[in-house]
């Protein structure tokens, strides 16, 4: 059964768009058996490109759903917010503490250690996959630890992953030492 | 009842619902220790420290396991769905967990079954679900920081992740417009409390109060430096005090308690929750023996 966008109850703030039905049937299929709640719509006129179905999710879930698309070599064209101008925020903020540095992207901010470029610190965000990436990083290096895109969830998690990055390139362009 | 609610980073844990015991290293509930580390569990840590300082009722805590899949999480909406006109807690403290704004709808309905609607208070991603689904004016306080405070003011995000550049790029000095902003647009909480350089307490849009001293800069680098002035607030809302004056001390106790834990980029949440009581001391009389205060819905 496909929805209405506009007629159904809240919308979750997040939609797929395909480049034919065929794609965005599977991906619904795909989405369900790996524990997403997901399913087919009509997009948004403003939003609609490719084919004329899409497929609603929760918009925070976006991490989580593009790693699980690449891993099954499932074909989708984007997913993007229902309201907005459908930008991921990709501008980072730095503060130099001295012996540490903290970089700043969106809600997240991640510590290191200007000397060993050991992560000693992660703060901010709000979805439940940052206490466990908070505790996975801690006292990791930088060189050493995961992305932290590559096993969380949510988009708090693809925002301290983009900090992750920019600590590693302030610490891989100063020689290893900031 | 304080009711803390929110998730741990343990797929394993089940939904559990009971009084909280901290030990310094631990919480404890029912039976179960768990790692006071940045998220809800900091959050509880300091709740406690609160309660245990003052003499009253320690927190209860709902939580579950969740590593963001948000199953967990689920189960937690669902729970209080079902239970809150039951359960009628005084004060209803809402965290860490996937936010589903379609059930944070149903939460919220159900919290005003209660015989007597519980004070609201959502911080981290419940504050991200209230915002987006259109409820938070619904709530009664909301502690975002800076880049939340961006998010709350903007319009059209779901989520901090896709806030505007512009008022993410804003400056400290601009959350005065940004919390008249997000009221108006029906994005912000009755009151807020603003951490950051200087902590903002925002009611209905307008700023009635700073909290800049002592200035600690190293607590925004510290993972759960947020959560702890969210429990306090939660424990001193439930103990009696006015929203107003429960934000002060909150705010002002967790600067204190980075003084007193000598606070650096480096220094963990859990220094920091154990330095509270040592801040509280010194924000209160000695012989400070509280009363259970005033009706929280007269106070203004």
């Amino acid at each position: 059964m496909v929805f209405d966008f506009k007629k159904k109850g809240q919308s979750e703030g997040g939609i797929i768009l395909f480049n034919n039905v065929e794609e965005a049937i599977a991906a619904e299929r795909l989405l369900m058996a790996a524990g997403y709640e997901a399913r087919l719509v009509a997009p948004p006129p403003a939003l609609r490109k490719g084919c004329d179905l899409a497929v609603e999710i929760n918009l925070v879930e976006q991490t989580g759903i593009e790693r699980l698309f690449a891993e099954k070599k499932a074909g989708y064209l984007e997913i993007l917010p229902v309201k907005g101008k459908g930008a991921l925020l990709g501008v980072v903020k730095v503060t130099d503490f001295g012996e540490a540095v903290m970089v700043k992207a969106g809600n997240m901010k991640l510590t290191f250690e200007k000397e060993s470029g050991r992560v000693v610190n992660v703060s901010g965000g709000g979805c439940p996959d940052i206490p466990y990436l908070h505790a996975c990083l801690i006292d990791k290096k930088l060189t050493e630890a995961r992305r932290p895109k590559e096993y969380g969830y949510t988009l708090c998690s693809l925002m301290l992953d983009r900090a992750f990055i920019e600590s590693l390139d302030i610490w891989k362009g100063n020689g290893g030492r900031s | 009842m304080l009711l803390i609610c929110g998730t741990i980073p343990d797929e394993d844990f089940p939904l559990t619902i009971g009084p909280v015991a901290f030990d310094e290293e631990s919480l404890f509930l029912d039976g179960k220790a768990l790692s006071c580390t940045q998220g809800t569990a900091a959050l509880v840590g300091a709740a406690c420290k609160v309660t245990a300082y003052l003499g009253t009722e320690a927190p209860r805590a709902l939580l579950v396991g969740d590593r963001g899949m948000g199953k967990g999480s689920r189960s937690l909406y669902e729970y209080l769905i079902r239970n809150l006109p039951s359960l009628s807690p005084r004060v209803l403290v809402l965290h860490y967990m996937l936010p589903v704004m379609g059930l944070m709808k149903r939460v919220v309905e159900s919290s005003e079954r209660c015989p007597r609607k519980p004070v609201l208070v959502a911080d981290a991603a419940a504050m991200y679900a209230a915002k987006a689904a259109g409820l938070a004016p619904r709530f009664d306080i909301f502690t975002p920081d800076h880049s939340e405070m961006a998010f709350l003011a903007d319009p059209e995000a779901s989520h901090p992740a896709y806030v505007s550049r512009h008022l993410f790029e804003s400056d400290s000095a601009m959350i005065p417009e940004l919390a008249l902003a997000a009221h108006r647009h029906g994005g912000a909480a009755k009151m807020l409390v603003v951490k950051g350089a200087t902590d903002y307490i925002v009611e209905d849009g307008r700023v009635v109060g700073c909290v800049s001293t002592p200035d600690i800069p190293a607590l925004e680098a510290i993972g759960g430096t947020g959560d702890t002035i969210t429990g306090m607030l939660g424990a001193f809302i439930h103990a009696g005090f006015g929203f107003r004056e429960a934000a002060n001390l909150a705010a002002k106790i967790n600067r204190l308690s980075g003084l007193h834990a000598a606070a650096t980029p480096f220094t963990k949440i859990r220094h920091i929750i154990a330095a509270i009581p040592a801040a509280i001391e010194e924000c209160f009389p000695s012989n400070f023996v509280t009363q259970q205060g005033p009706d929280v819905g007269d106070l203004s």
